[in-house]
């Protein structure tokens, strides 16, 4: 192809900007948000139920399998959306019929995408903090004046940030790799179940990778290496182990693994690029 | 005596619009057979003219316009939009296109809508809501303009997709048929819109099924069949000026015929037919509901699109 208009960051920002507008007004973001605040809200009245484990530590990963939950479909049912519907993708036509390189529409609609789930990542994280302070014993939030944002109730508030920080970096990595398999699927519902797909085989690598690492035969260790390249560790953005008070948290480590889902966001980017590069619209 | 020869400048300009050798086939499945949407059409449009595309259903037209727009890959053959490659998105910095029938996000309202086309095609924000303001006004989406387009009607979806092509005032427009799902009363102001931008130096590509509507305003006109072209040229050139005339005049009295009979007769020309000819049905509509819109003193609504 021959491309003599320059990459534009502000057409990017264009794209991205109409984006989010319109993924934060459709039906997807307003219900995966309110499913979210209900099941945090909700489980203040569960407190019996809590398997021998704190109340703060129950509210805390009750909160974090709601954010994991409604993430991802966010995620998915947004980034799958991005052609405009199933045959013939018309409500992109009149926008890839401007001025635009295909890669300027990629990367504004990854971004757009991303800053939603950012988004709905912040609100349900600061929710989450909320309900853990208003939960705090007397005795703790005293504690807290000496030492802020250590923990309540045996969770710690800044685990519950940074869990809710490395789940935001993974839906970005989620979103780039739905928009490569939108790139070339012909059908959303094709889109939709190959992601969910995805999601699953993602958070199940470490099977793969065990049987890399442990498995007999050349077919096994061959089959597993490769799953565990392609596909990266979604367990690895769980922070779960940050959560108690006293376990501290180790910025190097959620950095390191920060800059794991950025540089797989990164390659699937480009390879979503290059797909919709030559897709015949 | 001295003769001058009066010698007509050649346009110094590139064709708006230029297609060479044009092929392009669709895979079936896994085999090696594929359907062949365009076959080696060759084309070029003028600056300044309204060139109409006519073909049945399945006969290449939107499959050409959307490889003019660089939307599809050619199988063969090139296109060209101004000079510049048709592959090269810098080619469409000139072109505004409308598909056939647009669809839209869904949570954007008009206006919003022509806010982020303009942006993308890089109209300056100085006077840029002026002109989504004008164009709003001018496509005839006034009172709807800050609505969800959810709530918009096939025909107003139509006239956005219109009011978005023309966002950054282009030199070209490509315009797949523009009227489909408008009332008649529309269709007929996006045909005066159409000879508006004429006037003004544009060029217009439009494919459409109403023949009389390509008949009225278009200067050349080109016939697809199964991906091939069938005629092109302009209007006067393919239909012919005729053996015959027509004279439309008032209604006559049976002994007035006799006499212009026999008048013809003396000058050895004779009267081959003889009718009444009727209003025609959207001139009619037209008029009726222009009418009752004054009676009822609807200014400006829905309807009313002007160029």
């Amino acid at each position: 192809m021959n491309d003599s208009l320059p990459f534009s960051l502000g057409r990017v920002g264009v794209l991205a900007g109409n984006a989010f507008r319109e993924a934060v007004r459709h039906h997807v973001f307003r219900f995966m948000t309110l499913f979210a605040v209900a099941l945090i809200l909700g489980c203040l009245g569960l407190g019996e139920l809590n398997f021998g484990e704190s109340e703060a530590k129950f509210i805390a990963d009750f909160g974090q399998g709601a954010l994991v939950l409604f993430g991802s479909i966010l995620t998915i049912g947004t980034a799958v959306q991005w052609l405009g519907g199933d045959g013939e993708p018309r409500a992109v036509l009149t926008v890839l019929a401007k001025p635009l390189r295909r890669s300027e529409y990629v990367c504004g609609r990854f971004l757009g995408t991303w800053m939603v789930v950012l988004v709905f990542c912040a609100l349900v994280t600061a929710l989450l903090v909320g309900v853990l302070w208003t939960r705090t014993p007397a005795a703790s939030v005293e504690a807290m004046h000496e030492a802020p944002l250590v923990g309540l109730g045996g969770v710690s508030l800044a685990g519950v940030a940074v869990a809710g920080a490395l789940q935001a970096v993974k839906f970005g990595l989620l979103t780039a790799m739905v928009l490569l398999i939108a790139s070339f699927a012909q059908t959303n519902l094709f889109a939709l179940s190959v992601s969910a797909l995805v999601l699953v085989i993602c958070h199940l690598q470490y099977l793969a990778r065990d049987s890399w690492q442990a498995g007999q035969g050349w077919i096994e260790r061959l089959g597993g290496s490769l799953v565990g390249l392609v596909f990266p560790n979604f367990q690895l953005f769980g922070g779960g182990e940050w959560l108690e008070v006293g376990v501290g948290v180790s910025l190097v480590a959620a950095g390191r693994v920060a800059a794991y889902g950025l540089a797989y966001t990164a390659v699937f980017l480009v390879l979503a690029v290059w797909s919709f590069r030559r897709r015949e619209i | 005596m001295e003769t001058t020869k009066t010698r007509i400048a050649p346009d110094p300009r590139p064709p708006a619009i230029e297609i060479r050798r044009l092929t392009k086939d669709y895979p079936l499945g896994f085999g090696r057979w594929r359907l062949r949407a365009v076959d080696d059409l060759s084309l070029t449009v003028a600056p300044g003219q309204i060139y109409g595309v006519l073909g049945p259903n399945g006969s290449g037209k939107s499959t050409t316009l959307k490889v003019l727009l660089g939307l599809i890959t050619p199988s063969a053959g090139e296109c060209y939009l101004n000079g510049i490659r048709s592959d090269d998105p810098a080619a469409r910095r000139a072109v505004g296109f409308l598909p056939e029938v647009p669809d839209f996000q869904r949570f954007l309202s008009g206006r919003e809508l022509l806010r982020f086309h303009a942006r993308l095609c890089g109209v300056p924000r100085v006077g840029r809501e002026t002109r989504i303001a004008e164009l709003i006004d001018q496509v005839g989406l006034k009172g709807a303009a800050d609505r969800h387009l959810s709530t918009y009607s096939k025909g107003m979806i139509q006239r956005l997709g219109l009011a978005q092509a023309l966002v950054h005032d282009p030199a070209v427009l490509i315009l797949d048929e523009p009227t489909a799902g408008v009332d008649p009363l529309g269709a007929e102001a996006i045909s005066a819109l159409i000879l508006d931008l004429k006037a003004r130096g544009k060029t217009v590509l439009l494919c459409s099924h109403l023949l009389t509507q390509i008949e009225e305003i278009c200067d050349r006109v080109a016939i697809l069949h199964r991906g091939r072209l069938l005629a092109e040229g302009s209007l006067v050139g393919l239909l012919g000026q005729g053996d015959r005339q027509s004279l439309v005049i008032e209604p006559l009295a049976a002994e007035e015929l006799a006499d212009l009979r026999e008048w013809l007769a003396s000058r050895g020309r004779k009267i081959l037919g003889v009718d009444s000819l009727p209003v025609r049905l959207d001139r009619f509509f037209s008029r009726a509901v222009t009418q009752a819109e004054n009676e009822a003193g609807v200014k400006g609504a829905a309807g009313s699109l002007r160029p």
